[in-house]
Order: C-alpha cells, then structure tokens, then sequence
C-alpha cells in the first residue's frame, strides 16, 4: 500500500506541464479560435513528445506506460486545453486496437475518433482516419454532419446510428474526461488566484479580501479531495479490479462538480473581466461545461453509483475503500 | 502507486479485527460528554491498553507498538468497523502525545508518554481563553518564574472533558512584556493542584464536555514545560497541524458514519426528501474521498513528507462532510428527529452526532481561520 506517484510518473507530469506551457499557451486558444481548425503543427509537437505512443508497447513505438501515466497526461491536457484529438485516439483509444494500429498512433499517423450511444455527438469526426465503435472500428463517413457546441475549440458531429454499447471505451474515457476536468479546474484556480493577487480595489489587491479568500479557498479544498479518486479509478481500471467503474463514475462526479466550482468562482473573482470573451478564462469553463457531460453525465454516473452503494449490496465498511473482489451491482 | 495491502497488513487487519469483536462492548457507552460516560470511557481505554492496542504508532518503548501510518489506518478501520468507542484520551494520544514526542525531552517522554498509552492519565488541552479564541496570540495567563516553578495565574475556557481529566497542556505568558506569538510557553499542570478551579460548562446538548479553568497562583516545576521557555507559540501551532491533520479525525470514522447513513437512508427510503438519495450518496462519497486523501497523506509522511498548512484543507473537509452526513440523517428521520426517546438508541445517537458535527467547523481552528490559511500560505494570497 503506497499511494503516491512515483518519481517518473512525476517526471512525465512535469515534462509534458512544461512543454504545454512553452508550446499551448493562451495564445494557442485564441488563435485556433479564429483559425477554426486544428492545427498540424501542434498534433505533430504533442506525438514529438511520445504522447502518441503513452499507452503503446514498446515493441510497436510506445512507451508502454499505463492509465495512470495516461490520467497524468490527461490533467495536462486539460491544464492547457489542448484540443488536438490526442486523448482520444492515444490515451483512450489505441490499447483498444491492433496492434498495427497502435504503431500508427505512436507514430502520430493515425487519428481515431470515438462513437458511444453515451455520447449524443461524436468528437473530431472530420479528420479522424477511424471510428472505434460498438468495439470495432468503422471508417467515418464522407461528409460528417457538424454540430455546434458551446466550446468554440470542440468539433463536434452527429452520432452514427446504432452504435453498440463498449464498456471498455467508456470506462476509459470517461477517466481521461475526469483527468481533464481535473486539470481545467486547476487551471482556472490558478487564473484566479493569480488576478486576485493583482487587481487592485480599495487601495489594495483583491486577494486581500477575505470573501476572495475564502471563494478560492473552497476551491482548493474541492480540488484536493478530488484528485485521489482520480489515481484510484486509474489505479483500479488499470488492474482489471471488479470496482474499477464505480471508482471511474466516483471520480467524475468529482472532477465534474470540482470543475464547475472552480468556472463559477474565478468568474466571480474576475469580476466584469470574467464576463468577457477577452480574458482567456472562458476556454476553461467552456471546456469544463462540454466534458461535464461527455462520457457519462452527471446523472449517468450519480445513477452507476447509487445502484451499488444505495440499492446494491456493496459492502460499505471502512475497510472495503480498496477492495477490489466485490462485483458490480448490476445498474 | 500500489493500492493493494501486504499480506502483512492483512494478516493485522485480521488479528486487529480478532481482537475487537472479542472485546468491544456490546452495548455503547454512555455519552463520553458526561461524568458516567466518561469513566466508562476510561474503563475502555484500559481494556484497549491491556491489548496493547493504546496507540499503535508509538514506539514499544512508550506503551505503543512501533507501528507505521498503514497500519494504524487499518486499526482504525478495524476500530470503527466493531463500533468501538470513541477515544477519551484523545486530547492526549492525538495532540499531546506527539508533540512531546518531537519536542520533549527523553525524562518527560519517560514521564508522561507510556500512563497515556494505558489511558492511566486523562488529558485536557487548555489554550483558549475567554478573549483568545481565534486569536490564541492574544493568550494572558500568565506563568511567572520563581526559582524551579511556575506560579500560574488566570483563565482558560472551553477545555474539553478538562471537569473529568486529570492534566492539562496549556499555553501561558511566561514573558510579561511580551506581545502576540513571543513570550508564550507550552506548560503541563495537573488538574488537582492546590489553586486549580474548574467550572464545568453545559455544551449544547446539555452535558458538562467542556469546563473553563482557573488558575490561581497554581505553581508547577519548570520541567513541566515543553520545549524552550517562549518557544509555546511553535510548539502549539505543531499539535495543531497534529490537530487539524492526519490522526484526530481518521477516516474510518465517517466511513462508519456514511456506512450508518445509507442504513438508515433504506430503512426511510419511502419517506425521504428529494434530496435525500443525493445526499446520502454524496456523503459516502465524500467519506471515500477523504480515506483515499489520508492514504496519500500517510505514503507521503511515510517516506519523509511534510505536511504543513495542507492540514487545512482536511480540516475542512472532515468537518463539513461530517455536518452534511448528520443533517442529511436527520431529514431523513423527518418528524420524528425532534424526538428524544426514540425506540432504539441508533436514532439517540444521530442527535448526538449531529450536535457534535456542529462543533467541527469551529473547534480545532474555525473553518474561517482555515480557509484563511490555505488563501495565504497555499495560494499565495495578501495577509
Ligand atoms: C466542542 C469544542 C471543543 C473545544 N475544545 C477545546 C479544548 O479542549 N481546548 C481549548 O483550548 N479550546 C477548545 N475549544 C475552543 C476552540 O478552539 C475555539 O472555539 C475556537 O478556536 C474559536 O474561538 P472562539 O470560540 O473564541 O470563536 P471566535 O474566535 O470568537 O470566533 C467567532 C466567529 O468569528 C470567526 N472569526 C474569528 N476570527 C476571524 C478571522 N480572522 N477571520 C474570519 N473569521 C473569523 C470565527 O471563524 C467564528 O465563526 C473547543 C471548542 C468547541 C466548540
């Protein structure tokens, strides 16, 4: 029992921090707003970095690291709201699928987007190579119906029709949503944190209040709290555990309502300025909106869990908070 | 990151969990706010120290079992899991005891660690006074020197079970001039000292759990004092981290509590407010969530980590989500929440816990001043 990172996991998490802050800086986001699209230079950075090939074997280009080094990742991710279809096709996607595939992915030569009836949109359809649905993988249609969301960096599409549940792909995915929500809600704590320090009213910086205080300060206690349900789903669905997706629903829930604290309160704290499209804090809480519904909703997962902890016969004990021998409640 | 136990730690989680149902009473205690209860409390921590289970952590040498953090969270699990009772000496074992344990010296861990262990000495913790609250700097009971003693004189207020223990650590000015943090000193005074007063106050539900005490011209041995003379202020804000992190409020505890909650949650699904089946999930949640935090917490201590004002932030959680978990128990019994003789003790008790709840957010540093802290020494922001 030891329930830290290890030292390379921390290396990985702050060599991708680090080069996301020098490559992905706000900059970035407002001008793939304009842009509208993607940005090739940027896919080929983040592969250049061996995101492309986290989860891949070694033998086939990888690093051949696991969901955990994926969910570190992913925070990053969500830190710099990158939306290059990265986590996606390399952190949920490609241990799904051959062998040949997955070379392409750690090779930065294939992008795969993800259809699940969870879903009623289907991320980066345009662009992807594959589709991975109902557990195999179909090529996308021509001409994919867009759809507008309320992330102005998302591109999404219509759903293709009938596509089978995986249990697998939303497990994962809804991790790696977690991880990024996670990361977004970090990050708008720290563009917070850091206006509060500078603005100035009444003679003095904002900070200074204790009503500001106390808001980030919330924050930060949400944020601590939800970062280990976030190891743990990792940890557990890495181990094949029997509970590994009631600690995946746990930890969204979390990230979900830790994201949504941390949006309405550096809104808050910017004043009129968070009110704005100018400051960069937008693309955060509208990223942190969008995957708060993807992969599972909040009622989908609330709903997961309280059919084991409510109506199931779980066992609930303070010893059971590792368990991994009880088998899901059927939902 | 390895999330599974030793075969080690299972086989003491099983001898722990041996020992408890063979000894845990069968009925519970009465409430270990009052005289009754409290003895009968006693009478437990001495059937605990018989088992050598007083306080695990602590070295063989001081009536412990020299055991790592891992470990005391599953004797705490186990502890929780057979409803055992709360801790009368926790004053003691959780803040005392460690602080003695890095700042006493090898004669007064000799002295007063191994009867705390064996629950053979009560403590009472005595720092607040009627005008220092949150503000502890603002401290005025004075200790002035006189050859090998102290003489203390003044008055300290809302000391916990201080009418049923027999010592006390207390915070005194021990400089005269001195202002604020410099010129206090952590000091140990028995409670039946000739110039010793205590006056018990009834808590909310009626009980006399915490006394104000009065000191007049009470005189004590300069070994009485821990660690350098004015050096109580970094003293205390070390029992406080003590306090406020890792050992007063483990886990286990609101895992017990939330398991109760989603029992009594079935048993009053058909009556429950909307918002019940939410709630009781959040509560479970937020217990888990506040377990998996602590193991992170420990791996960290374990390999020579620190934690400082991140005792904050637990403070806070432990102590909301023990207030919403009684709340939500209490919707949950609707009307009949009012009632005092209820059919079964279990209902008696979420009254009890849920007046207690209400003390958390303030005790132990308000949730105010938390919040404080972890604004200014976590974020960074102005004082
Ligand atoms: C059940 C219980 C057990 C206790 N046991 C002990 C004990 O054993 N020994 C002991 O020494 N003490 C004990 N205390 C006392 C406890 O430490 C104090 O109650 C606590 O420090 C708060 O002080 P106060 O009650 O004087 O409140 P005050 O300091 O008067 O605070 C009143 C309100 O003002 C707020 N406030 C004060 N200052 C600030 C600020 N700077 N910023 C924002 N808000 C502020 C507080 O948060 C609180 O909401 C106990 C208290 C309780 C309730």
């Amino acid at each position: 029992m030891d329930f830290r990172l290890t030292q390379d996991q921390i290396d990985l998490r702050d060599a991708v921090r680090d080069y996301l802050a020098g490559e992905h800086g706000p900059e970035v986001l407002r001008r793939l707003d304009v842009e509208g699209g993607r940005d090739a230079a940027l896919w080929q950075g983040l592969i250049g970095m061996g995101l492309g090939g986290l989860l891949v074997a070694e033998a086939h280009g990888g690093l051949g690291l696991g969901l955990v080094e994926a969910a570190l990742v992913a925070v990053e991710l969500g830190r710099a709201n990158v939306s290059e279809p990265i986590a996606d096709t390399a952190l949920v996607a490609a241990p799904l699928l051959p062998a040949a595939h997955q070379a392409a992915i750690a090779a930065g030569t294939l992008k795969v987007a993800l259809a699940h009836p969870v879903n009623p949109w289907i991320a980066d359809l345009a662009g992807a190579d594959l589709v991975l649905a109902g557990g195999t993988t179909v090529a996308p249609p021509a001409s994919p119906t867009p759809l507008d969301s309320v992330d102005p960096l998302r591109r999404l599409y219509a759903p293709l029709p009938a596509v089978a549940d995986d249990d697998a792909l939303l497990e994962r995915a809804a991790l790696i949503t977690a991880a990024q929500l996670i990361g977004a809600a970090e990050q708008m704590l720290t563009l917070a944190t850091d206006y509060a320090k500078t603005r100035e009213q009444f003679g003095q910086p904002i900070g200074g209040f204790q009503a500001i205080k106390h808001h980030l300060a919330t924050v930060a206690v949400k944020l601590e709290f939800a970062r280990p349900l976030l190891w743990r789903a990792a940890w557990a669905l890495e181990q094949g555990h029997a509970r590994a997706a009631l600690h995946v629903s746990h930890a969204k829930v979390a990230a979900t309502d830790t994201a949504v604290l941390a949006a309405e309160t550096a809104i808050q704290v910017h004043g009129a300025m968070g009110y704005t499209y100018e400051v960069d804090l937008h693309f955060w809480m509208k990223r942190g909106w969008a995957l708060a519904g993807a992969w599972g909703d909040r009622a989908f997962h609330q709903h997961r869990l309280a059919a084991a902890v409510l109506d199931g016969d779980m066992t609930l004990d303070p010893d059971a908070t590792f368990a991994s021998d009880i088998l899901l409640q059927a939902s | 990151m390895e999330l599974t136990y030793t075969p080690e730690q299972n086989a003491f989680r099983a001898e722990v969990r041996a020992w408890m149902a063979a000894h845990v009473p069968a009925e519970p205690l009465k409430t270990l706010e009052g005289r009754e209860g409290f003895d009968q409390h006693v009478a437990w921590e001495r059937t605990l120290a018989s088992g050598n289970w007083g306080m695990v952590t602590w070295p063989e040498a001081y009536g412990g079992r020299g055991l790592d953090l891992i470990r005391w969270l599953i004797f705490e699990e186990e502890y929780y899991r057979a409803g055992a009772p709360l801790r009368a000496n926790q004053n003691g074992i959780f803040l005392l005891g460690p602080t003695i344990m890095e700042y006493g010296t090898e004669a007064q861990k000799a002295r007063f660690l191994t009867p705390m262990a064996r629950g053979e000495v009560m403590w009472a913790q005595a720092w607040s006074e009627p005008n220092a609250g949150s503000d502890m700097a603002a401290i005025r009971s004075r200790a002035v020197r006189d050859g090998d003693d102290y003489v203390i004189s003044g008055q300290k207020t809302w000391s916990s079970r201080a009418a049923f223990a027999d010592w006390c650590f207390g915070i005194f000015r021990t400089d005269p001039d001195s202002k604020r943090h410099k010129g206090l000193s952590f000091i140990l005074v028995p409670l039946d000292a000739p110039g010793v007063t205590i006056r018990p106050i009834r808590q909310l539900h009626g009980e006399t759990g915490f006394a104000e005490i009065f000191f007049d011209e009470v005189r004590v041995p300069v070994a009485n004092r821990i660690a350098g003379e004015g050096e109580g202020w970094n003293v205390a804000m070390a029992t406080a981290g003590f306090e406020r992190g890792l050992m007063l409020r483990s886990p286990a505890r609101f895992q017990a509590a939330a398991r109760r909650l989603v029992d009594l949650y079935r048993a009053h699904a058909d009556t429950a407010p909307l918002g019940a089946r939410e709630a009781v999930l959040q509560a479970w949640m937020d217990a888990q969530a506040y377990a998996l935090n602590t193991y992170a917490v420990a791996a960290t201590v374990m390999a020579g980590g620190h934690i400082g004002a991140e005792a904050s932030l637990n403070k806070i959680f432990w102590s909301e989500l023990d207030r919403a978990a009684h709340r939500t128990a209490m919707s949950l019994m609707g009307a009949r929440a009012e009632l005092r003789t209820l059919e079964n003790s279990t209902a008696n008790a979420w009254q009890e816990g849920y007046i207690f709840s209400l003390s958390g957010p303030i005790y132990a540093g308000s949730n105010e001043i938390q919040r404080n802290i972890i604004a200014e020494r976590l974020l960074g922001l102005p004082r």
